[in-house]
């Protein structure tokens, strides 16, 4: 009877019970509903859900990681990729509209002109990056590619590039499609 | 150097913000826009002037009643904002002071739907017309009190935070990768290049003033925040932190602390 009542209050307190020791899982279920977060409260979270790597990259050197060797922190990086049934080479055209349209002035869903030149055509393009003209004749193995583009920290730790299949931003066929964009011969990129 | 000179003037008088320099203005280009008198700022500055002197709170006081006429007692506060404020006890940057004043001692409701009309209304103008008040004068952030010293070093943390689905930091952008462009915008470097001193700035491209609680905030929703396992664009994207957030004070702190000896030259005019 006890534990009733204090479940129908926590249905009702929910941000009590947020501060309070771990609640069981009867509680926690009945938590769920009863809270919504405020807009300060969903911004905060998402501040706080920093991973133990974007952690160790917080430091006023941005491009090294601290607490964790380079070794270890490229080798935790590898084991997140995650590869496409397919193979790691997709269909080169999917990939340039993936990697910025040259119908919509290289806007795309990975965004890549942002820091990166490519298809020499695209002239509003970043330089963050570098340019990726020509990448396919440079030799580079198309897994390794694949692999920088999923998780740019298993090449380069702490690098700007976002770690676009480690969030989502790009699924692994994505990401095979833009692989395919950079190395196919027949692609701007490299003509 | 003229003729660039020519060329934004040209293009701001055509009323077109694309196709000249990403760069930002040099406080001598302001000058000159001024004096040909197209500074779209100025009318919000204005705005917020007539204000400052006539809106009266629901206890009969304006801004000026306590500030004094054109706002005399406010000169040079701007320049030492943000800062820790005994009657309302905490370091406040121009938006909350503003806010503030009017529910403290001009008797606005404290209520949300004054917040909201404040936010949208009232904060802008006022925000420009009391910075301008300091113009002219350095900046000059002290860190005297130690809810000062402790925002200052949130702020510091906030900068150098890499965090959300693009794993970005304010200082990956705006420090280390400083004076490189994302496609053909140049990326600024607030604290190396103490910008601060032109904030509140007016953007071309939004057509509006802002102050840097509008701009943090901008720069927030690119990092592409979220809560959930994976980043979902639709459902999950934790956009911009809501106004008045203490984030965003120790973030300001911060950037204006490194700002210090600058000289205020506002509104400001971007892109």
């Amino acid at each position: 009877m006890k534990k009733v009542l204090f479940t129908g209050l926590v249905v009702g307190l929910g941000a009590i019970v947020a501060c309070q020791a771990p609640a069981s899982k009867a509680e926690q279920k009945a938590e769920k509903p009863a809270k919504k977060m405020s807009k300060e409260e969903k911004f905060r979270a998402a501040l706080a859900k920093q991973d133990k790597y974007q952690k160790a990259c917080s430091n006023e050197k941005q491009l090294i990681p601290e607490g964790i060797s380079i070794e270890q922190f490229k080798k935790d990086m590898l084991a997140t990729i995650k590869y496409p049934e397919g193979g790691v080479v997709g269909d080169w055209k999917k990939g340039e509209k993936l990697f910025g349209d040259p119908k919509k002035g290289g806007k795309g869903l990975g965004n890549c002109y942002a820091c990166h030149c490519g298809d020499p055509s695209i002239i509003a393009c970043g330089n963050i990056g570098p340019s990726l003209t020509g990448y396919g004749k440079s030799g580079a193995d198309p897994k390794v590619t694949y692999q920088r583009i999923y998780n740019p920290w298993s090449v380069n730790p702490c690098s700007a590039m976002f770690r676009f299949g480690v969030h989502g931003i790009l699924s692994p066929e994505q990401i095979a499609h833009i692989t395919a964009f950079l190395h196919d011969p027949n692609s701007p990129i490299n003509k | 150097m003229k003729s660039k000179k020519f060329l934004i003037g040209l293009a701001l008088v055509g009323g077109v913000a694309v196709g000249f320099s990403a760069d930002v203005p040099t406080p001598d280009q302001v000058k000159q826009l001024k004096e040909m008198g197209i500074l779209p700022s100025d009318v919000i500055v204005d705005e917020g002037n007539d204000y400052f002197h006539n809106l009266k709170g629901p206890n009969g006081k304006t801004c000026a009643s306590c500030h004094g006429q054109d706002g005399a007692k406010l000169v040079g506060a701007y320049a030492k904002m943000p800062r820790y404020y005994k009657d309302i006890d905490k370091v406040a940057d121009i938006d909350i002071r503003i806010k503030a004043c009017m529910t403290k001692y001009m008797g606005f409701p404290k209520d949300k739907k004054f917040k909201k009309k404040f936010t949208k209304k009232y904060r802008v103008p006022l925000a420009g017309y009391v910075a301008t008040l300091s113009n002219g004068m350095k900046i000059n952030v002290t860190l005297d009190d130690p809810q000062e010293k402790e925002m200052y070093e949130f702020g510091k943390k906030l900068w150098y935070q890499r965090v959300g689905g693009r794993d970005l930091s304010c200082a990956i952008c705006h420090e280390v990768y400083a004076g490189y462009r994302i496609r053909l915008q140049k990326l600024g470097a607030p604290v190396r290049d103490k910008l601060y001193a032109h904030w509140p700035a007016y953007r071309f491209s939004k057509d509006k003033l802002w102050t840097m609680e509008d701009r943090i905030r901008g720069c927030y929703k690119s990092y592409f925040l979220y809560l959930g396992k994976k980043w979902d664009k639709k459902k999950d994207w934790v956009k911009k932190p809501p106004y008045y957030m203490k984030e965003l004070v120790a973030l300001e702190l911060f950037m204006k602390k490194a700002a210090n000896g600058a000289t205020v030259e506002v509104p400001g005019l971007l892109r």
